[in-house]
Protein backbone atom coordinates (compact mmCIF):
# COMPACT_ATOMS: atom_id res chain seq x y z
CA UNK A 1 0.00 0.00 0.00
CA UNK A 2 1.21 3.47 -1.25
CA UNK A 3 1.31 6.02 2.13
CA UNK A 4 -0.27 9.37 0.88
CA UNK A 5 1.88 12.30 1.36
CA UNK A 6 0.91 14.02 4.57
CA UNK A 7 0.22 17.85 3.51
CA UNK A 8 1.77 20.18 6.57
CA UNK A 9 0.20 23.42 7.04
CA UNK A 10 2.27 26.39 7.08
CA UNK A 11 1.84 27.75 10.73
CA UNK A 12 1.36 31.76 11.28
CA UNK A 13 0.34 34.17 13.84
CA UNK A 14 -3.18 36.04 12.21
CA UNK A 15 -2.35 39.47 12.37
CA UNK A 16 -5.36 40.89 10.38
CA UNK A 17 -6.98 42.10 13.39
CA UNK A 18 -3.95 43.30 15.26
CA UNK A 19 -5.24 47.22 14.28
CA UNK A 20 -8.40 46.83 15.48
CA UNK A 21 -7.46 46.12 19.18
CA UNK A 22 -4.99 48.45 19.22
CA UNK A 23 -7.39 50.68 18.21
CA UNK A 24 -9.95 50.01 20.82
CA UNK A 25 -7.41 50.33 23.27
CA UNK A 26 -6.29 53.39 22.46
CA UNK A 27 -10.12 54.66 22.05
CA UNK A 28 -10.29 53.64 25.82
CA UNK A 29 -7.29 55.30 26.88
CA UNK A 30 -7.99 58.39 24.98
CA UNK A 31 -11.80 58.42 26.82
CA UNK A 32 -10.25 57.64 30.43
CA UNK A 33 -7.67 59.51 30.69
CA UNK A 34 -7.78 62.95 32.23
CA UNK A 35 -5.17 65.48 32.84
CA UNK A 36 -4.90 65.75 36.39
CA UNK A 37 -3.70 69.28 37.53
CA UNK A 38 -2.16 68.21 40.66
CA UNK A 39 0.21 65.97 41.75
CA UNK A 40 1.09 66.51 45.03
CA UNK A 41 1.34 63.27 46.88
CA UNK A 42 -0.36 63.44 50.07
CA UNK A 43 -1.50 60.21 52.50
CA UNK A 44 -5.44 60.74 51.84
CA UNK A 45 -8.16 60.20 54.76
CA UNK A 46 -10.50 57.09 54.22
CA UNK A 47 -14.09 57.81 54.52
CA UNK A 48 -17.22 55.26 53.93
CA UNK A 49 -19.31 57.85 52.10
CA UNK A 50 -17.81 59.05 49.11
CA UNK A 51 -19.61 61.47 45.83
CA UNK A 52 -17.92 62.13 42.83
CA UNK A 53 -16.35 65.61 42.63
CA UNK A 54 -16.88 67.35 39.54
CA UNK A 55 -13.83 67.26 36.72
CA UNK A 56 -13.41 70.75 36.61
CA UNK A 57 -12.84 71.89 40.46
CA UNK A 58 -10.16 74.10 41.58
CA UNK A 59 -7.63 71.60 43.66
CA UNK A 60 -6.35 72.97 46.80
CA UNK A 61 -3.42 70.28 48.04
CA UNK A 62 -2.33 70.79 51.89
CA UNK A 63 1.12 68.61 52.93
CA UNK A 64 1.37 67.16 56.27
CA UNK A 65 3.97 70.10 57.01
CA UNK A 66 1.28 72.68 55.88
CA UNK A 67 2.25 73.41 52.35
CA UNK A 68 -0.48 74.55 50.31
CA UNK A 69 -0.48 73.58 46.40
CA UNK A 70 -3.38 75.60 44.57
CA UNK A 71 -4.92 75.07 41.03
CA UNK A 72 -8.03 76.53 39.83
CA UNK A 73 -8.78 73.68 37.27
CA UNK A 74 -6.88 74.20 34.59
CA UNK A 75 -3.30 75.02 34.84
CA UNK A 76 -0.67 72.70 37.16
CA UNK A 77 -0.86 73.40 40.69
CA UNK A 78 1.37 75.81 42.38
CA UNK A 79 2.74 76.44 45.97
CA UNK A 80 0.98 79.15 47.37
CA UNK A 81 1.25 80.94 50.47
CA UNK A 82 -1.71 80.68 52.97
CA UNK A 83 -2.42 84.72 52.59
CA UNK A 84 -2.82 84.39 49.09
CA UNK A 85 -5.15 81.98 48.87
CA UNK A 86 -8.20 84.15 49.38
CA UNK A 87 -7.10 86.18 46.65
CA UNK A 88 -6.54 82.89 44.12
CA UNK A 89 -9.97 82.08 45.11
CA UNK A 90 -11.96 85.06 45.25
CA UNK A 91 -10.17 85.51 41.55
CA UNK A 92 -11.58 82.25 40.40
CA UNK A 93 -15.26 82.69 42.22
CA UNK A 94 -15.07 85.79 40.33
CA UNK A 95 -15.29 84.23 36.96
CA UNK A 96 -17.37 80.79 37.88
CA UNK A 97 -19.62 81.97 41.47
CA UNK A 98 -20.79 77.87 41.66
CA UNK A 99 -16.92 77.04 41.19
CA UNK A 100 -16.62 73.74 43.55
CA UNK A 101 -13.57 73.69 45.28
CA UNK A 102 -11.49 70.22 45.65
CA UNK A 103 -9.67 70.09 49.49
CA UNK A 104 -6.71 67.56 48.77
CA UNK A 105 -5.17 67.11 52.29
CA UNK A 106 -3.18 64.64 53.68
CA UNK A 107 -5.03 63.05 56.86
CA UNK A 108 -1.84 63.52 59.39
CA UNK A 109 -2.21 67.28 58.49
CA UNK A 110 -2.66 69.18 61.32
CA UNK A 111 -6.16 70.50 61.61
CA UNK A 112 -5.22 73.89 61.72
CA UNK A 113 -4.04 73.94 58.33
CA UNK A 114 -7.43 72.98 56.84
CA UNK A 115 -9.52 75.16 59.02
CA UNK A 116 -7.07 78.49 57.34
CA UNK A 117 -8.25 77.37 54.09
CA UNK A 118 -11.52 76.78 54.85
CA UNK A 119 -11.73 80.58 56.51
CA UNK A 120 -10.26 82.18 53.43
CA UNK A 121 -12.44 79.93 51.01
CA UNK A 122 -15.11 81.05 53.00
CA UNK A 123 -14.59 85.22 52.89
CA UNK A 124 -13.79 84.47 49.08
CA UNK A 125 -17.53 83.44 48.99
CA UNK A 126 -16.55 79.68 47.63
CA UNK A 127 -19.98 77.65 48.50
CA UNK A 128 -19.23 74.03 46.99
CA UNK A 129 -16.73 71.95 49.16
CA UNK A 130 -15.45 68.69 48.81
CA UNK A 131 -12.98 66.50 50.88
CA UNK A 132 -11.07 64.59 48.83
CA UNK A 133 -10.63 60.76 50.73
CA UNK A 134 -9.81 57.13 49.71
CA UNK A 135 -12.43 54.62 49.84
CA UNK A 136 -11.92 52.63 53.26
CA UNK A 137 -11.68 48.73 53.66
CA UNK A 138 -14.70 47.40 55.55
CA UNK A 139 -13.66 45.18 58.43
CA UNK B 1 6.20 51.90 -31.01
CA UNK B 2 3.78 51.93 -28.71
CA UNK B 3 4.52 51.41 -24.88
CA UNK B 4 2.69 49.82 -22.52
CA UNK B 5 2.17 51.36 -19.13
CA UNK B 6 1.93 49.45 -16.56
CA UNK B 7 -0.64 51.19 -14.37
CA UNK B 8 -0.43 50.67 -11.16
CA UNK B 9 -3.74 50.85 -8.76
CA UNK B 10 -4.10 53.38 -5.78
CA UNK B 11 -3.75 52.17 -2.21
CA UNK B 12 -3.24 53.78 1.43
CA UNK B 13 -0.54 51.80 3.01
CA UNK B 14 -2.17 50.65 5.97
CA UNK B 15 1.42 48.13 7.47
CA UNK B 16 2.65 50.53 10.33
CA UNK B 17 -1.08 51.47 11.53
CA UNK B 18 -0.46 48.92 13.98
CA UNK B 19 2.85 50.62 14.90
CA UNK B 20 1.38 53.65 14.71
CA UNK B 21 -1.30 52.69 16.96
CA UNK B 22 0.51 50.62 19.48
CA UNK B 23 3.27 53.81 19.96
CA UNK B 24 0.35 56.02 20.87
CA UNK B 25 -1.26 53.20 23.09
CA UNK B 26 1.92 52.98 24.80
CA UNK B 27 2.08 56.82 25.54
CA UNK B 28 -1.44 56.96 27.08
CA UNK B 29 -0.58 54.11 29.24
CA UNK B 30 2.75 56.02 30.47
CA UNK B 31 0.73 59.19 30.92
CA UNK B 32 -2.36 58.09 32.52
CA UNK B 33 -2.84 58.54 36.27
CA UNK B 34 -5.30 57.08 38.38
CA UNK B 35 -6.51 59.89 40.49
CA UNK B 36 -9.26 59.85 43.11
CA UNK B 37 -11.63 61.76 42.30
CA UNK B 38 -14.39 61.35 44.85
CA UNK B 39 -14.66 62.87 48.77
CA UNK B 40 -16.93 64.34 50.89
CA UNK B 41 -19.18 67.37 49.82
CA UNK B 42 -19.62 69.90 52.01
CA UNK B 43 -21.00 73.15 51.65
CA UNK B 44 -19.73 76.18 53.54
CA UNK B 45 -22.66 78.85 54.33
CA UNK B 46 -23.67 82.31 53.32
CA UNK B 47 -21.49 85.15 54.88
CA UNK B 48 -25.10 87.32 55.27
CA UNK B 49 -27.21 84.86 56.49
CA UNK B 50 -25.19 82.60 58.52
CA UNK B 51 -28.09 80.87 60.83
CA UNK B 52 -27.09 80.82 64.51
CA UNK B 53 -26.89 77.29 66.10
CA UNK B 54 -27.06 77.05 69.22
CA UNK B 55 -25.81 74.74 71.93
CA UNK B 56 -29.01 73.88 73.24
CA UNK B 57 -30.26 72.78 69.39
CA UNK B 58 -27.14 71.24 68.39
CA UNK B 59 -24.85 67.68 69.17
CA UNK B 60 -21.49 69.27 69.66
CA UNK B 61 -18.09 66.59 68.40
CA UNK B 62 -15.06 67.81 70.38
CA UNK B 63 -12.22 66.01 68.45
CA UNK B 64 -9.32 66.35 71.05
CA UNK B 65 -5.87 64.78 69.67
CA UNK B 66 -4.20 61.90 71.95
CA UNK B 67 -1.13 61.15 70.29
CA UNK B 68 -1.30 60.39 66.81
CA UNK B 69 -5.07 59.11 67.51
CA UNK B 70 -8.14 61.11 69.00
CA UNK B 71 -10.77 61.17 71.40
CA UNK B 72 -14.04 62.23 70.42
CA UNK B 73 -16.61 64.02 72.79
CA UNK B 74 -19.84 64.51 72.17
CA UNK B 75 -21.95 66.56 74.04
CA UNK B 76 -19.32 66.51 76.62
CA UNK B 77 -19.05 62.35 77.04
CA UNK B 78 -16.14 60.94 75.86
CA UNK B 79 -17.23 58.24 73.31
CA UNK B 80 -15.58 55.36 70.32
CA UNK B 81 -16.29 56.63 66.77
CA UNK B 82 -18.47 54.21 66.20
CA UNK B 83 -20.15 55.16 69.13
CA UNK B 84 -21.64 58.51 67.64
CA UNK B 85 -23.88 57.07 64.96
CA UNK B 86 -26.16 55.01 67.69
CA UNK B 87 -25.70 58.36 69.97
CA UNK B 88 -27.24 60.33 67.29
CA UNK B 89 -29.70 58.40 65.23
CA UNK B 90 -32.57 58.55 68.21
CA UNK B 91 -32.11 62.73 68.41
CA UNK B 92 -32.29 62.52 64.69
CA UNK B 93 -35.40 60.77 64.79
CA UNK B 94 -37.08 63.18 66.80
CA UNK B 95 -35.71 65.71 64.72
CA UNK B 96 -34.70 65.36 61.50
CA UNK B 97 -32.95 68.49 61.03
CA UNK B 98 -30.88 68.48 63.72
CA UNK B 99 -27.29 70.34 63.86
CA UNK B 100 -24.41 69.06 64.61
CA UNK B 101 -21.00 70.92 64.95
CA UNK B 102 -17.88 69.14 64.49
CA UNK B 103 -14.89 71.46 66.55
CA UNK B 104 -11.70 69.33 65.79
CA UNK B 105 -8.24 70.75 68.39
CA UNK B 106 -6.25 72.39 65.79
CA UNK B 107 -3.58 70.05 66.44
CA UNK B 108 -5.86 67.50 66.00
CA UNK B 109 -5.35 65.51 62.50
CA UNK B 110 -7.35 66.31 59.74
CA UNK B 111 -8.43 62.60 59.72
CA UNK B 112 -10.15 62.81 62.36
CA UNK B 113 -12.26 65.12 61.47
CA UNK B 114 -13.22 63.29 58.66
CA UNK B 115 -13.68 60.24 60.41
CA UNK B 116 -16.40 62.23 62.20
CA UNK B 117 -17.88 63.84 59.34
CA UNK B 118 -17.96 60.20 57.54
CA UNK B 119 -19.80 58.84 60.48
CA UNK B 120 -22.33 61.97 60.24
CA UNK B 121 -22.70 61.58 56.55
CA UNK B 122 -23.64 57.80 57.31
CA UNK B 123 -26.08 58.70 60.29
CA UNK B 124 -27.88 61.14 57.46
CA UNK B 125 -27.10 64.07 59.41
CA UNK B 126 -28.66 67.18 56.98
CA UNK B 127 -26.80 69.93 59.06
CA UNK B 128 -23.19 69.98 59.59
CA UNK B 129 -21.49 72.77 60.98
CA UNK B 130 -17.79 72.87 60.74
CA UNK B 131 -17.02 76.21 61.95
CA UNK B 132 -13.66 77.97 61.65
CA UNK B 133 -11.37 79.53 63.98
CA UNK B 134 -12.48 82.50 62.93
CA UNK B 135 -16.16 81.99 63.18
CA UNK B 136 -15.70 80.30 66.98
CA UNK B 137 -14.08 83.27 68.08
CA UNK B 138 -16.91 85.63 66.87
CA UNK B 139 -19.89 83.10 68.27
CA UNK B 140 -17.93 83.14 71.66
CA UNK B 141 -19.44 81.33 74.46
CA UNK B 142 -22.11 79.69 72.20
CA UNK B 143 -19.36 76.54 71.67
Amino acid sequence: MRLRRQVRPVSYIPTASMADIAFLLLVFFLVTTTITVDRTNVGLPTSMERTEVPKDAAVIAIEEGGVIHFSDGKAQSHVLNLNDVLLAAAFVMEKNSLKWFVIKADGNARYQYIDQVMEQLRQARVRNIAMLTQQEEVG
Amino acid sequence: MKIKKKSQGPEIPTASMADIAFLLIVFFMVTSVFSVTRGLEFQLPKQETTPQTTQEEAIHIHIIPAGSDCIFEVDKQQMALSDIQRYIEPKLARNPNKFVIIDPDPDAPYRCMVDAFDELKLARVKNISIPTQAEKEAWGDIL
